[in-house]
């Protein structure tokens, strides 16, 4: 009973600060804001990916319409023949496409930094220049988005800061803090009710903000993300909740009390996850891709000034059942299909490469996760991102899933040329289907 | 006003509080310089490392066709500068590699923001993050009370009656508090040059001055402002929450709010819309690779009339490599226009951001800072104008030489030697001089003297009639 009235009182003195709701209000309107640039965000990649599926479309229909006329392909191009795997396969457009998570209206995480659809060709690997990030402001990209964590990571510790500072210490600054030891019986008790009306307000304020974000977005569709991203928010707010009321229960004046809150939160805000960034690029300076680099250079002219005998036996390895058709047993037809054939040798030299880039950033990114401990702000970051699918290993997951449509694609077209298939209407549209699975 | 200062002064060092967070803050600052340098140093490392391996791959090309050069390409990485250890802009979410080949201008690629997971929002532990965000946080805690503990103590009453002006007392304060951070932004200026005295240039002290020029001004107006607010109310904490929240709007939320309504304002394609118009342009010209192409065809018949022959075998020359050097040259216009077009967009968006510092002097110095330490966007466009235009000449020198180095239009096996190859140019990167782009940043500089002005004017007129107890 007692503790209702110290929540009572708390209502009381929170509605006649200004100061307070204004906070408050602030915080609300740069969420909805950071809510509908996720929303946005979420809208566009999908309008993209659309426009895409759009574009490919009209790229089959052209090709369609070379078998529907008979003809093998644009007339000023004569050297290209669709009713060839080779040609009809280079031709049958596909991307693979990193389609956004409705969750992406909380965070927008690292989705800015790559792109999310791919053009799947023969020579395509997940590392190419059509992966780059869409074209954007750097100065934009480097300030970051106001998305709903930064309003979350950032500016809730700031709010509850804003609305826990006085507790206390305004009550020994006036003289009233025997009073009410008096009146409430127990110190500590008396700060938690008054910290636990504003974490009731906050906790309020934030299932209301995220149903608002659920509603942009369809997030109830995707399994608990909603609550997943609930509980940990709430979790984090209640780790500055507890901060704060050390704080505040060991501090003497309202000044001091302030002092230190913002003191830790700079020192998890922005001391430390910079400290930690500095650091891993002193130990870890960006990547330069030169492996992937010698492999785009130097060991594609070794693939292909390599001898007949070697190229066989790697594509022979490769897929044992070439060996047993009639091409291979062809000493004329030969030629063409294994010149045709290099790009696999390629893509697996390009594999090797990009795994030792991959293994680099394995270990960047296990730094990173070994200071979770003692840089929250960082972890619930990335616990986020991952609710949101916009981490980085959601992206490398992309790009491992790129990276297997391209073994696909090109093991397809390595196997058909050995089997001199050719290529009709029927087998073109089969080819579309297999790709786009 | 002096004594007042020194008087400032004398009760700040004999703060032990005040001593300790400022001895710790000058060794967090000290650190920062020290590993910014020496992350730029490695990173530049790297860059020399990988420059001189892509450079020895051309160099060591023996016999090739010059237009199979142009596909073998070379590449161009983005060099770490000197000034990005005080302030590294958008370095770190911009590519470094940059393909240079023939027919296609590529984008840069392989942003180091892209090799890891989400660590700072606010960057690296670089000077420019302690200068801009914790030293005006500082100021702040140092500047909120120092008119308001006067009255509590009385003080201010016994300084009026000594003769002392009300205006003079505060200007004193305002002062003493901004010669602290200036004393900070010195100490980490003096460590950078010390650090790099070898290195430093006209150029760069040049710029090192303009930096420390703009930051001067902000310190001035956050110092300004606290003050006045202390002076105006009679309660600290009022007067230290006001500051709290005037610092988290300007840096915190304004910033993100106005660069992200820029972008919308002002919007870039996407890149596959970008990349599709491109296509289509490109389409239009000329196919180097296509000897039917009806284009092609046009020129053939002009440089037959040329030369005065019937057929491409008669001709002296090799007309693949001027048919290539045509489609490059067609090609070129269309970049001209489409990156032109997003080059406008881009300055669009930076006029846009820059008048936000009409309400938030923060983004005028976020402005300047970059722009000073040649880590902004103007810069890195900079870079990638040169890098286009050493593509240039690095593709027509190749196809030049396949046109008039001797081999005869379809003699695709004709190869150059390696003496031949070592000629070509390697990229050199000639860092963009502050006096060609100090006009961009002549709107923040304004704007930062005007809220210094406009602070001094609140302090003038605004406490005048302030409540001397």
């Amino acid at each position: 009973m007692r503790n209702l009235t110290i929540l009572l009182y708390e209502w009381k003195h929170f509605v006649r600060n200004p100061f307070k709701i204004v906070a408050l209000l602030l915080f609300i309107v740069a969420s909805i804001y950071g809510l509908q640039n996720g929303a946005e965000l979420y809208e566009k990649q999908n309008a993209e990916i659309e426009r895409i599926h759009k574009e490919a479309e009209t790229k089959k229909e052209t090709i369609l319409s070379y078998f529907k006329n008979n003809e093998k392909g644009p007339k000023n191009k004569p050297w290209i023949d669709v009713t060839t795997p080779y040609w009809a396969i280079w031709n049958t457009p596909s991307y693979h496409f990193k389609k956004p998570s409705p969750a992406i209206v909380y965070t927008i995480g690292k989705t800015e930094q790559y792109g999310f659809y791919k053009a799947i060709g023969i020579s395509s690997s997940p590392y190419d220049a059509d992966m780059a990030k869409e074209i954007a402001n750097p100065e934009r990209i480097q300030s970051g988005t106001l998305d709903f964590s930064f309003t979350i990571l950032f500016l809730l510790p700031l709010l509850l800061l804003v609305l826990l500072y006085n507790i206390k210490g305004q009550e020994a600054e006036q003289g009233f803090l025997p009073l009410v030891m008096v009146q409430t019986g127990s110190k500590s008790w008396w700060i938690l009710a008054r910290t636990a009306f504003y974490v009731l307000l906050l906790v309020f304020v934030l299932f209301g903000l995220l149903l608002y974000g659920a509603l942009l977005t369809h997030v109830f569709d995707t399994d608990t993300v909603f609550w997943n991203v609930f509980l940990l928010i709430s979790i984090y707010l209640l780790f500055w909740v507890l901060i704060y009321f050390l704080i505040i229960k060991y501090g003497k004046n309202t000044v001091s009390n302030t002092l230190q809150m913002i003191g830790i939160w700079l020192l998890f805000a922005f001391i430390i996850p910079a400290a930690i960034h500095q650091w891993i690029s002193i130990e870890k300076p960006t990547n330069l891709m030169i492996d992937i680099i010698d492999v785009k250079r130097d060991k594609t002219a070794e693939i292909y000034a390599q001898s007949n005998q070697l190229t066989d036996e790697q594509l022979f390895k490769l897929y044992p059942n070439l060996k047993q058709t009639e091409i291979a047993k062809d000493s004329i037809r030969i030629i063409k299909a294994r010149r045709s054939s290099i790009r696999a040798l390629i893509n697996m030299a390009m594999k090797d490469a990009t795994a030792t880039l991959e293994k680099d950033n394995r270990s960047k990114n296990e730094l990173v996760s070994k200071t979770y401990w003692f840089s929250p702000v960082t972890y619930f970051q990335n616990k986020l991102n991952h609710a949101s699918k916009s981490h980085y290993k959601d992206y490398q997951n992309y790009r491992n899933e790129i990276q297997n449509l391209i073994d696909k694609r090109i093991e397809i077209m390595v196997l058909e040329i050995w089997n001199d298939v050719k290529v009709d209407k029927i087998k073109y549209l089969e080819y579309n289907n297999t790709f786009r699975k | 006003m002096l004594e007042i200062i020194k008087n400032e002064w004398r009760f700040l060092v004999r703060s032990r509080i005040f001593l300790s967070i400022s001895i710790a803050f000058i060794l967090i600052l000290l650190l920062a310089v020290f590993l910014g340098n020496y992350q730029t140093q490695k990173q530049e490392q790297t860059h020399q490392n990988a420059k001189e391996h892509v450079r020895q791959q051309w160099v060591s090309i023996d016999d090739m066709n010059p237009h199979s050069a142009a596909h073998f390409g070379t590449y161009v990485f983005k060099p770490s500068n000197l000034l990005s250890s005080l302030d590294e802009g958008v370095s770190s979410v911009t590519g470094n590699v940059l393909r240079v080949e023939g027919h296609v201008q590529n984008e840069i690629i392989h942003s180091e923001a892209s090799q890891m997971q989400a660590v700072s929002r606010f960057g690296k532990l670089k000077p420019s993050l302690l200068l801009q965000y914790m030293v005006p946080l500082l100021l702040i805690f140092l500047a909120f009370n120092t008119v308001s503990k006067e009255k509590e103590s009385g003080r201010l009453k016994l300084l009026v009656l000594q003769g002392a002006k009300p205006l003079q007392i505060i200007l004193s304060k305002t002062l003493s508090v901004w010669f602290y951070g200036l004393l900070l932004l010195t100490f980490t200026l003096v460590l950078y040059t010390i650090l790099n005295f070898q290195s430093f240039t006209y150029e760069i002290f040049t710029r090192t001055i303009l930096f420390f020029l703009s930051y001067c001004f902000y310190y001035f107006i956050i110092s300004g402002l606290t003050v006045f607010f202390s002076a105006r109310w009679q309660n600290a904490t009022l007067a230290l929450t006001s500051m709290l929240g005037v610092w988290i709007i300007w840096t915190l939320f304004l910033p993100n709010m106005l660069m992200s309504s820029a972008e919308k304002w002002h919007s870039l394609p996407s890149r596959n819309e970008f990349q599709s118009a491109m296509k289509e342009d490109r389409s239009k010209g000329m196919d180097g690779h296509n000897p039917a192409d009806k284009r092609g065809f046009a020129l053939k018949e002009k440089v037959l009339q040329e030369y005065g022959v019937d057929s491409l075998s008669q001709l002296p020359i090799n007309f693949d490599g001027m048919r290539m050097q045509a489609d490059e040259e067609y090609g070129n216009s269309v970049w001209d226009k489409h990156f032109g077009n997003n080059r406008d967009v881009l300055q669009k968006q930076k006029q846009s951001f820059q008048l936000g510092g009409i309400i938030n002097p923060f983004i005028s110095l976020k402005n300047t800072s970059m722009g000073f330490m040649a880590s902004d966007n103007l810069h890195h466009q900079e870079f990638l104008l040169q890098v286009e235009n050493y593509r240039r000449v690095f593709i027509k020198m190749l196809n030049d030489k396949q046109t008039y180095g001797g081999s005869k239009t379809g003699n695709w096996g004709w190869k150059e030697d390696n003496a031949f190859f070592k000629s070509v140019p390697d990229f050199n990167y000639k860092p963009t001089q502050i006096s060609v782009v100090l006009s961009n940043y002549m709107l923040d500089i304004g704007l930062l003297f005007l809220w210094s002005v406009l602070v001094i004017v609140l302090i003038v007129f605004g406490t005048k009639k302030i409540q001397i107890v």
